[in-house]
């Protein structure tokens, strides 16, 4: 009873409800101990590329397969806290689909297989994203197809499994312009009436872009920003107009990429009356931050060098840069940090780490955990899930 | 009789001021008389249709900005006793640019059309706000960039400042220098009596902003960048200081609030809320 747990939460306490990216052991650990010792929800949402299935491979996190990642979670979530959430599960949301360039058929098929594991390793939350296709761009209705032929299928998984789940629907990419509103309110309405044709229940949250957009360790998206961007609705405009459709049509709003949202702007979000959001790569940033500060501090200078090259090689920064960057080697290898934790190479690295700071009386995985939790703290703290002293 | 009365706000851009003049003169001329202030120009700068130079020594060092320009404007357009000749302000900034046709009988008659909208601003093309609008051609909002507003008389009457209005704060309030907030403040103000905003896509607009970002030095003004943080920095504190907000979402959740009030009391106007 995942949502009326939520609902119950919420009703009591107007907050914004958080959705932790598992970018790393760590984070989940932080995740896990904050919820716990605050007896707060927290959704650990996972992309496919995270966190996958074991016949995939499982994902690049910490090496966790979809059933291990579960299993660990559940293990350590004392206070049954955490809602284990897929985030973007759908047709070429891993790499696996995308590189050997399965068909629709097949990537469909892959895509069940993966929310059937998600179904039986116990996710509550099931985000249906089916809004990439390597072959071309889908029109809404297509998208829609395609979230009803996998609603239906993870709703007969869970009717099978005697589980209970929960939607999320939307077809956001992170564009960081204003999503068109007809658009979602379209989707939803269109989704809410072949869950009611079909005895389905209605999705209990959408994705709707308001304007956030994670480039570099920035949100350059409208949300943030005072000043009017052309061709965007002002956020001033944009979140209310936004929210009135989701509480119109009784449905959460799931913000994605709030990451490096300014104090002011999250401060707003329990205001405003955003019902959840998600961040992800800012606690990545975070652990890596801390992980070289470290090593600077006691002038392990060559693990540095190591773990920077390392990371700037994988070449994960990519994605994530602005068109204009100014960012150098240092930063590029702080973007693309997490990415590479599950690395030998890197193992190597923290090994060493691990031994010189312990001559240090050092224990490097808390005090990278306590950095991660104090970089989860902010948003606890501006979504009044905690006291904000 | 004419019942507009068109502002044009210049400092140190005669041919940019003059280029506007002329333009709503060929278009408008029979429609709206047409005053342009001089906010702290050169005297070698100023527009050959200057109407009112704002020449004491901190206008001449700092200029005037919109908001006590157009304070300006009205103060001496009551002294002189025109101010109750029109029914219709419509102030502009020297980078307003629009499409080579009558907008002023346009926006006098959408104004005649909808009674209770007491500030309506031409749609630019670049505002994703044409989309929300649609077919309907206008709609109220409770946030509009100001680039071009007409306002009505009544409304300006139902707000101003009654005793010796100047140019601090005819309208609006003057201590805020560079005008962060001070939209959404006369927006209020215009729904908490019962006066709407509204964008209309009959007229569209256009901001040239390439005359701040280029001719700052020029201008005589702070660059582009300073001028922005200055704007937003100097914003802020007056929100706090005036309202003990502490963010431009509380100014914004005022405004808000009192725009469904006034559909609470019209709800006949329904149709035109976004």
């Amino acid at each position: 009873m995942v949502i009326e747990k939520l609902k119950q939460f919420m009703s009591n306490r107007r907050c914004t409800l958080l959705g932790v990216g598992p970018m790393s052991k760590n984070c989940v650990d932080a995740a896990i101990e904050l919820s716990n010792d605050y007896e707060i929800p927290l959704m650990l949402i996972a992309s496919r590329r995270q966190i996958e299935a074991q016949d995939f491979g499982g994902g690049y996190v910490n090496g966790w397969s979809t059933e291990s990642f579960a299993e660990y979670v559940k293990k350590n979530d004392r206070k049954g806290k955490i809602i284990l959430t897929r985030d973007h599960g759908g047709p070429w949301q891993n790499n696996f689909e995308k590189e050997q360039k399965l068909s629709l058929c097949n990537a469909m098929e892959s895509a069940k297989k993966s929310f059937r594991v998600d179904i039986e390793s116990g996710f509550d939350i099931i985000h249906i994203d089916p809004s990439v296709d390597i072959y071309g761009d889908l029109s809404i209705d297509e998208t829609l197809v395609r979230i009803f032929e996998l609603y239906e299928f993870c709703w007969s998984v869970a009717e099978e499994k005697k589980r209970r789940i929960f939607f999320e629907i939307g077809t956001e990419e992170q564009s960081g312009t204003n999503y068109n509103q007809f658009d979602s309110e379209y989707v939803i309405s269109e989704t809410n009436k072949f869950c009611k044709k079909n005895n389905l229940p209605v999705p209990a949250f959408v994705v709707i872009q308001t304007g956030t957009k994670v480039k570099e360790t920035k949100n350059v998206g409208t949300f943030d920003n005072p000043v009017r961007i052309k061709n965007e609705l002002p956020a001033e405009i944009q979140i209310p107009k936004i929210l009135d459709i989701c509480n119109r049509n009784n449905i959460f709003l799931k913000q994605h990429n709030t990451d490096y949202l300014s104090d002011e702007t999250l401060s707003w979000h329990p205001k405003l009356g955003i019902h959840s959001a998600n961040v992800a790569p800012e606690f990545g940033v975070a652990e890596t931050l801390a992980f070289i500060e470290i090593l600077k501090k006691y002038r392990l200078d060559g693990l540095v060098e190591k773990f920077v090259n390392l990371s700037y090689g994988s070449k994960k920064w990519q994605k994530w840069m602005l068109l204009e960057s100014k960012a150098g080697k240092m930063e590029k290898a702080v973007i693309a940090g997490h990415y590479v934790f599950s690395e030998p190479g890197f193992g190597e690295i923290k090994e060493c780490a691990k031994k010189e700071l312990q001559n240090h009386s050092i224990d490097l995985d808390g005090y990278l955990k306590t950095k991660v939790k104090e970089s989860i703290m902010r948003y606890l703290r501006n979504f009044r899930l905690v006291g904000r002293q | 009789m004419k019942n507009t009365a068109t502002i044009i706000l210049n400092r140190n851009l005669p041919d940019v001021a003059d280029k506007l003049y002329e333009s709503m003169c060929k278009n408008n001329a029979d429609k709206t008389d047409i005053y342009v202030v001089e906010a702290g120009s050169d005297k070698s700068k100023l527009s050959k249709y200057c109407t009112w130079w704002a020449n004491w020594d901190e206008a001449m060092k700092h200029g005037l900005r919109v908001a006590r320009g157009v304070n300006y404007a009205l103060s001496q357009l009551l002294s002189e006793g025109k101010f109750s000749n029109y029914n219709y302000f419509f102030m502009l900034t020297n980078d307003a640019e629009f499409e080579d046709k009558p907008v002023v009988d346009t926006l006098v008659e959408v104004m005649r059309e909808h009674p209770h909208v007491g500030i309506l601003s031409p749609c630019s093309k670049q505002w994703a706000e044409a989309k929300l609008i649609g077919e309907d051609n206008t709609k109220y909002f409770w946030y509009v960039h100001n680039v071009a507003y007409m306002m009505r008389r009544e409304y300006i009457e139902s707000i101003m400042e009654k005793d010796n209005p100047d140019y601090m704060n005819f309208l609006y309030d003057g201590t805020n220098f560079r005008g962060y907030g001070l939209e959404s403040e006369l927006v209020a103000k215009g729904y908490i009596n019962d006066w709407a905003t509204a964008i209309t896509k009959k007229v569209w607009v256009s901001e040239n902003e390439e005359y701040l970002q280029k001719l700052a030095g020029l201008i005589k003004t702070e660059t582009y960048e300073e001028n922005l943080n200055l704007y937003l920095d100097e914003g802020r504190k007056w929100m706090r200081r005036k309202y003990g907000y502490n963010s431009r979402w509380e100014m914004q959740m005022y405004t808000k609030y009192f725009y469904e009030k006034f559909f609470e009391f019209y709800p006949e106007l329904k149709e035109h809320r976004i």
